[in-house]
């Protein structure tokens, strides 16, 4: 992407970073696409109680004579099924509303909490080294040699279903990917003079670490974290899908495709196929927003 | 994870499109069968898989036909002689396999190892156990003597497929699965074995009932739905069994198949928690907090609980009409099936009034239970369980699990509300009271699979009676009498019966068996028209 060679403009303006960033950013028409697109993903998921034609999780709103209904028919409680219905008679644009939700919710929750445990184990592997290094790069190796699809399915056979445990499940197969990053970049870092200098200053270890370490640690994290969470969101629909995720009467996006998969054959194909597109599409555009900043935030990719 | 293996099934059906065979291939049978069978030993685990299988090779001394009825197989007759003794002759000339004769001597050996067989996940000595003595009147006639008048005999008979004195004196499982043992008098011969994968078979041109219409039959276990039913539709296979009632109505409309279709002997029910007096594990008010005394004790909350329920619904939108609504254990026609008592009509709002008069006006919270992968769509069956109680007030969050973390929860007594099925093999009505709803007595192995602990004195005293009736029908009218006891005091709460569904190549025809077996026997060449 050395397009934004081009655009950025050669004028000697005195630009801040964040702007500098800003506008490098946004020279990507795709990735602003993108970004837009996923900030209206968010939105609906945030206002899907208050737009979604119905609560896909309250039994009582759904009849089941009124189950695999094709896109555009008016049900049984007087509105059009714009997306049709699955098997329950659950409205399927309610359910997408409600479905992205908990995909956005799974999948931010757990690239947080697996990107705060990854990257301080990652620093402390960085800063103390030795035998402490190690362990945690040899555990970091264990996590990343096993696959995630089956670490995961294993600890929700563990723990039964539930969003809490799908997360859960998402930090324990993620937080290598954070360790392993901050760790290569604290490990850059550390040789540098500031830090020299810092420890000159005798500054406390905890104060390095956090004030002068991370924050230039952070660009290569953020583009990780950014990845991840399409990942987890794309893992989170596996399990669902596998039947080992969310509850059957609060569907995610995977619950409701795997709903549909029987029906595939059938001709009812609007089960699975609205929450499959959906899914793309919020993987998409995380993943060209990501892909941007990567490009922005990569110093070696800059002249 | 039935996505995974319908995937996988979709890419394997493709790739073997194309193969497909002209029904002129005629004498072998190439059959699609959805269960592994995981023994040969008949007297090994009681699985109808292994039973479809052991019926094939062996023969007992009495056989169920398609509908479940008791005929004559080895045994040419019976009857009992006195209220504790039952007179047995046995079928002259008939031979095992491998030559040698088939005496009552051969019985008595059987009904000696049965108990015998090490390790056995679910043993066959329960129809050997009331019998206290085997007397051998001569070579072809036996007296089977029993500490208490046992109706039942003919009917347990048929499970248990007899062996040969000299030939099995000393044969293991092993033996049986790895071919050597696998010697009996049914119509077929085992070629070969590969475990959870196919078995082999050629005609038994011996055998003293009516000869099999295939030389040869492949036996093969497709166990991925989606790729049983791909195998057919490329004529890779001829036969397969337990049709996806998502795939029956594309199946129904294919000119190159026919379905054979019949209704099964497999209730599927809720069962509920009538051990707790007090608060019940998943029952609350309306914010959630326990309620002191368990409602589900109280008969008017049990018949709100059903007249919620539109069976209807369940049969026709979820199981795609392959099911019938159930008001009791069996289909009608059936030994013991009461007529006229059928499901409610399902009325919500009476359902409501009900829950005021038992002290439940603003209803309450419950969860119900059941299986993902074990009863055909039985995830989304207490779904839409869950719709109509919350519907009738009865808020129903739903949980359902694999089953083997299911069944475990419901037999420890841990569970409110929960589905589950019963398969009654016998096809009469004593089988389900005994197992389903009689009190539950470890002693007399009563009420084994009554999870919800159920006990209704009137029944079991009626049951009892039953059992030590040895003249049918006034056996039939205590047991009609027993099921109506349960049934107005909603012991359980009846769902439906499942048809049971077989999807051949057209110009091969079958006869569909109630009790769900899959066996090479049953397939003929359909007549030319």
């Amino acid at each position: 992407m050395s397009t934004t060679i081009a655009a950025a403009p050669p004028v000697p303006k005195v630009e801040t970073p964040l702007q500098r960033f800003v506008s490098e950013f946004v020279a990507s028409r795709i990735a602003l696409f993108g970004l837009v697109v996923f900030l209206a993903i968010v939105a609906i998921a945030v206002l899907a109680p208050w737009i979604a034609p119905q609560n896909p999780y309250d039994l009582a709103q759904l009849d089941i004579m009124d189950g695999r209904m094709e896109p555009g028919t008016v049900g049984g409680a007087g509105f059009t099924y714009w997306l049709g219905t699955d098997d329950q008679g659950r409205d399927m644009l309610s359910g997408i509303m409600y479905g992205l939700r908990i995909s956005l919710m799974v999948g931010a929750g757990s690239a947080i909490i697996a990107c705060l445990v990854g990257a301080s184990l990652g620093m402390l592997a960085a800063y103390a080294g030795g035998r402490t290094d190690s362990l945690i790069m040899r555990l970091v190796d264990l996590q990343l040699s096993f696959p995630a699809i089956l670490a995961a399915l294993m600890i929700l056979a563990f723990l039964g279903k539930g969003i809490l445990n799908v997360v859960f499940a998402l930090v324990i197969v993620e937080w290598a990917y954070y360790a392993r990053t901050v760790r290569g970049s604290a490990l850059v870092e550390r040789r540098r003079e500031y830090i020299e200098a810092a420890q000159c200053l005798a500054l406390p270890t905890r104060r390095i670490i956090f004030r002068h370490l991370l924050p230039n640690c952070l660009p290569p994290l953020i583009v990780v974290g950014t990845m991840q969470v399409a990942r987890a969101i794309a893992l989170e629909a596996t399990l669902s899908f596998l039947g080992l995720g969310v509850p059957i009467t609060e569907p995610s996006l995977g619950l409701l495709i795997s709903n549909g998969y029987e029906y595939m054959l059938s001709g009812k194909y609007w089960i699975s196929f609205y929450p499959g597109i959906a899914l793309l599409v919020t993987i998409v555009s995380i993943n060209l927003v990501g892909d941007q900043l990567r490009d922005v935030l990569n110093p070696r990719l800059k002249k | 994870m039935t996505g995974i293996r319908h995937a996988a099934g979709l890419a394997a059906g493709l790739a073997i499109a194309g193969l497909a065979l002209g029904p002129a291939a005629a004498q072998t049978l190439t059959m699609g069968v959805g269960a592994p069978v995981t023994s040969i030993d008949p007297h090994y685990h009681q699985l109808s898989p292994n039973t479809a299988v052991a019926g094939m090779i062996f023969s007992a001394l009495t056989a169920t036909d398609g509908r479940a009825r008791i005929v004559p197989d080895l045994a040419e007759s019976w009857r009992p002689i006195s209220d504790t003794v039952w007179e047995f002759k046995l079928r002259q000339g008939v031979t095992f396999h491998n030559g040698s004769p088939f005496t009552a001597e051969d019985v008595a050996f059987t009904f000696e190892r049965v108990p015998k067989v090490p390790n056995s996940p679910s043993s066959y000595a329960i129809y050997t156990r009331p019998i206290t003595r085997v007397e051998i009147v001569d070579s072809h006639t036996l007296h089977l003597h029993t500490a208490v008048p046992y109706p039942l005999m003919p009917t347990d008979l048929a499970s248990v497929m007899i062996l040969d004195r000299e030939t099995h004196a000393t044969a293991t499982t092993e033996g049986f699965n790895a071919g050597p043992m696998a010697i009996g008098t049914g119509p077929f011969r085992m070629v070969s074995h590969r475990n959870g994968d196919r078995i082999e078979f050629e005609r038994n041109s011996t055998y003293f009932g009516t000869q099999p219409a295939w030389a040869r039959v492949n036996y093969r276990m497709i166990t991925n739905d989606a790729a049983r039913t791909a195998a057919l539709l490329a004529g890779d296979v001829d036969v397969i069994d337990q049709v996806p009632t998502s795939d029956l109505a594309k199946l129904r409309g294919d000119q190159r198949l026919t379905l054979a279709e019949t209704t099964g002997l497999r209730l599927i029910f809720l069962g509920l928690d009538h051990m707790r007096e007090d608060a019940s594990p998943f029952v609350t008010d309306n914010e959630g907090k326990p309620i002191a005394r368990n409602p589900l004790k109280d008969v008017r909350v049990r018949r709100a609980l059903s007249m919620a329920i539109d069976r209807g619904a369940i049969t026709e939108r979820v199981m795609e009409g392959a099911a019938i609504p159930a008001g009791q254990f069996l289909p009608e026609g059936s030994f013991g099936y009461v007529p006229g008592l059928n499901p409610p009509r399902p009325d919500p709002e009476a359902a409501r009034k009900l829950l005021a008069e038992a002290g439940y006006p603003q209803g309450f919270r419950i969860t119900l239970h059941g299986p993902n992968d074990r009863y055909p769509n039985d995830a989304r069956i207490i779904q839409a369980i869950g719709q109509m109680w919350t519907r009738a007030g009865i808020r129903t969050a739903v949980e359902a699990q694999p089953w083997t973390t299911f069944v475990g929860r419901a037999a420890r007594q841990e569970l409110s509300a929960f589905l589950i099925g019963w398969g009654t093999s016998s096809g009469e009505a004593s089988n389900p009271l005994r197992n389903l709803t009689a009190t539950f007595d470890r002693e007399k192995g009563y009420g084994a699979s009554n999870r919800g602990r159920y006990s209704n004195p009137e029944a079991d005293r009626i049951l009892e009676q039953a059992m030590r009736e040895l003249d049918d029908a006034r056996r039939e009218a205590l047991l009609q009498q027993a099921t109506r006891v349960v049934f107005e005091d909603v012991g359980i709460v009846p769902m439906h019966i499942q048809r049971n569904a077989w999807a051949m190549r057209r110009g091969f025809a079958m006869e569909a068996r109630a009790d769900e077996l899959t066996r090479a026997q049953d397939v003929r060449p359909a007549a030319a028209r």
